[in-house]
């Protein structure tokens, strides 16, 4: 890497880029022609290429979003991205298998490892396409289908044609346009009926070359009592041009099935993260969306439940850290559709260098949902005089039984907090890593142990110089 | 930027979400009707000064509406008055507007009562505070139940200045208030309440924007509603602390009574804060009656109504408590009580 390179990265640890060694590599720029060519590509069925071909006609038609960081999102030039790249023909199932390059950016982020310790299955994608994907023996057996997305319109277009779009459709936000006309891998995952998965399965995300735009498509449908655990993660190098992530997922917990969602995104702080992820919850159902954004130059992620089902219970625990040149625009969404629905959001955002943190949320209650309960609390952390710290929080309540509380804060780190840490030891900056890190420990107490001290690593690298 | 040449507020605005401008429109938002004046008096004899009114470029929509639509336009210059000062405003007619601007130096008291039986009111009031100066304000909505109504203030509270800003809403059909106060000096601060009491189809949405523009500045907001019938109470906020406006501290409170099934809140407190060192948090919460606090009331031989009114008016009379000056508290706890003593007799 270039000293200029390592300069625009900084301490972004996944900074590295590997050589671009494409096997296919569409030019720049979005048509209807190139809509219609990655569909022929992958050589899909004729409703999928309409699906795709009308949500790209929808796209061109939709104005940008009028709220959020309009600035930004205005400077998305959609020329100038890639649409689609291969880098390997096919999905490996071996990890021998995998070609060199793209192994290597693996190990080095750490997937091997983390599939042979604690992991039920393992997606990983680069670039356009998942290029390894493995699922232990025990689950295969047990019905549990876990599939990059394109092999599960192949092998079952009848579950992704009855599902695809239902939760989000193309014409829900321009985002989720753009990614139905372009989708190309993400995850696939059933979960038979009664059926729990004891080990978390994962995906993981990255993009290596330049200008390049992500868009993958995830669906997961866990049937009747079943249970499971997904988790994410995302990075990219740093390059001077930007990057798009825009990806759609589709959650769909059936009668009292359990789905927690976990995601640790830490693009790179040229990577754009527009991102639509909502999900469905049948009666007594549960959807956990566990999301932490560090990464990223804007992210506007609004992960969303709609609790159809009476009894369902949606949860929200989402953290954001907005270091410099970095807007991380995130929130929640809960509908409440059905009577005796809860739902419980907590969202935790620091802010520094000048870093911009937004709570965006949404919690609706219509008329004919009765006894429905929530509590969302919100808490910011400004660490310099730069930074900002916004909360748009919306509640609609259409039903004289609900019972709903929101509370939210903005403050600086205790200088108590502080006094009592250093009067026992500790450095300033040691003391406010420690804070900072208690600060976040709803969130890191949800995901597996590794990831929880991963990110209590990145967090640490983050905070490093913040003081003074 | 003059009316004719705004374009319509895109429901993507909060301010705008829920009474779009065509639906507090008088009639349709390409037209500017010729508006009847308010009558703006002070009680117990005396009139306000007459002033032309003046055309400024103005962002807003309905500020701008307000100036093309004419109608009256006076001026109220206090120097300390120790009394209680109680302004009329009356509306009549199809469309009626009225512009009123208030200037305080030192102490005061300030109430408006508006009332009447326009198809549509509207009216702007702006306000200026002086250094180490305090204004309690009180402004009760009692028009009639069939009025559209537009209520526009602008606020600015200079140095050591304070505003005690105190609403209760209880007339009208369809109502739209947009009350922007900016803490423009070191010390400066406002205690705003806000109490609405919704029934039948009544609409009413509260805009309230507080803008810290320097350090040591406080807020506090407090605004609560009462849904009966199938009214629709909307509740926004938004709450700016400016860069560099160090040791501010300011909090929104948002609490909703729903009393019927198809009664409906909205509350979306908003906060936009660039300065590190400050104490900013909002709350909000939405809930029906409580059961217990009923039956307790009903063991002791109250009516299920009068059990409810009771507890309706407790929760009211909460929105004041952040308010200090012993006239405004009283001028709105009683005409609350008669309000609500009034609405259980019907």
């Amino acid at each position: 890497m270039t000293d200029e390179a390592q300069d625009v990265i900084g301490d972004y640890r996944y900074g590295f880029h590997d050589p671009e060694n494409s096997t296919i590599r569409f030019d720049q720029g979005l048509s209807e022609q190139v809509v219609r060519d990655i569909s022929e590509l992958k050589n899909e069925p004729q409703w999928m290429t309409d699906i795709r071909v009308k949500a790209y006609r929808h796209f061109v038609e939709r104005v940008m979003p009028e709220w959020g960081n309009c600035d930004l999102l205005n400077m998305i030039d959609f020329e100038s991205i890639t649409y689609f790249l291969r880098s390997s023909n096919k999905t490996e199932k071996s990890w021998d298998d995998v070609p060199d390059d793209i192994k290597n950016t693996f190990n080095r982020l750490g997937i091997p490892e983390a599939e042979q310790k604690w992991l039920g299955g393992v997606t990983a994608q680069y670039e356009s396409e998942a290029v390894y994907h493995s699922i232990r023996e025990d689950l295969e057996e047990q019905g549990v289908i876990f599939l990059d997305m394109d092999s599960g319109l192949k092998q079952f277009p009848e579950i992704i044609k009855k599902y695809f779009g239902t939760v989000i459709p193309y014409s829900d936000n321009k985002f989720s346009a753009l990614n139905t006309a372009v989708w190309s891998g993400g995850s696939f995952l059933y979960i038979p009926k009664g059926i729990s998965v004891e080990m978390p399965v994962q995906a993981y995300f990255r993009i290596n070359a330049k200008n390049m735009g992500q868009f993958e498509r995830t669906l997961i449908i866990a049937d009747e009592g079943s249970s499971v655990h997904y988790v994410e993660g995302c990075t990219a190098p740093s390059y001077s041009t930007d990057s798009l992530h825009s990806a759609v997922v589709e959650l769909i917990a059936m009668e009292g099935a359990k789905i927690r969602y976990s995601t640790v995104q830490n693009w790179s702080s040229n990577v754009y993260n527009l991102v639509t992820k909502r999900a469905v919850a049948h009666k007594n159902a549960t959807i956990e969306w566990v999301d932490g954004n560090i990464g990223s130059k804007l992210t506007m992620k609004y992960p969303s439940v709609l609790l159809k089902g009476e009894g369902a219970h949606a949860e929200v625990i989402s953290v954001a850290y907005a270091g410099e040149g970095q807007h991380q625009d995130t929130g929640a969404k809960v509908h409440h559709l059905a009577s005796n629905t809860t739902s419980n959001i907590i969202s935790k955002s620091i802010s520094k260098k000048g870093g911009r943190s937004s709570y965006r949320g949404l919690l609706q209650v219509t008329p004919k949902s009765s006894g429905c309960r929530s509590k969302i609390v919100c808490d910011a952390l400004i660490l310099d005089e730069n930074s900002r710290s916004d909360t748009y929080p919306t509640m609609e309540i259409g039903n004289s039984t609900a019972d709903l509380e929101h509370e939210a804060s903005v403050s600086k780190v205790s200088s108590d907090q502080l006094f009592y840490l250093m009067s026992r030891g500790f450095t300033e900056e040691a003391a406010m890593g420690l804070i900072v890190n208690g600060f976040f420990e709803p969130f890191t107490r949800e995901l597996p142990m590794e990831y929880a001290l991963e990110l209590n690593k990145l967090l640490e690298l983050e905070m490093e110089g913040s003081i003074g | 930027m003059i009316y004719q040449q705004m374009a319509i507020p895109p429901r993507s605005e909060h301010l705008w979400r829920y009474t779009p401008w065509p639906r507090i429109h008088p009639t349709v938002p390409t037209e500017v009707p010729i508006a009847d004046e308010v009558i703006f008096s002070l009680e117990g004899g005396g009139a306000l000064e007459e002033v032309p009114s003046t055309m400024s470029s103005v962002d807003d929509i309905a500020r701008a509406f307000l100036q093309a639509a004419g109608g009256s336009s006076n001026r109220l210059l206090i120097n300390d008055e120790s009394e209680p000062i109680h302004i009329n405003a009356r509306a009549s007619g199809h469309v009626a507007v009225g512009h009123l601007e208030l200037e305080i130096k030192g102490s005061a008291v300030v109430f408006i009562h508006i009332s009447g039986e326009p198809e549509w009111v509207g009216v702007h009031i702006t306000g200026k505070i002086h250094p180490n100066s305090h204004l309690s304000f009180g402004f009760i909505n009692e028009l009639d139940s069939n009025t559209k109504f537009l209520r526009c203030e602008d606020w600015m509270i200079e140095r050591d200045g304070e505003l005690e800003h105190a609403t209760l809403s209880v007339g009208g059909f369809r109502c739209k208030s947009d009350i922007r106060s900016t803490l423009n000096g070191t010390g400066a601060s406002i205690r705003q309440s806000v109490t609405v009491n919704a029934d039948g189809a009544r609409h009413e949405d509260e805009h309230v924007e507080i803008h810290h523009l320097h350090g040591h500045t406080n807020s506090d907001l407090v605004m609560n509603s009462a849904c009966a019938g199938n009214s629709h109470f909307i509740g926004t906020g938004l709450l700016t602390i400016a860069e560099g406006a160090n040791k501010s501290d300011a909090s929104q409170v948002f609490r909703n009574l729903l009393l019927s099934e198809k009664a409906r809140a909205e509350a979306i407190p908003e906060l936009e804060v660039l300065a590190d060192d400050v104490s900013a948090a909002h709350g909000a919460a939405s809930a029906p009656v409580d059961k217990n606090q009923l039956h307790y009331l009903m063991s002791r031989g109250l009516s299920p109504e009068e059990s409810q009114a009771m507890i309706v008016n407790g929760f009211l009379l909460n929105a004041f408590s952040n308010l200090t000056n012993k006239y405004l508290i009283e001028e709105m706890r009683t005409r609350l009580t008669v309000h609500l003593e009034c609405e259980l007799k019907r």
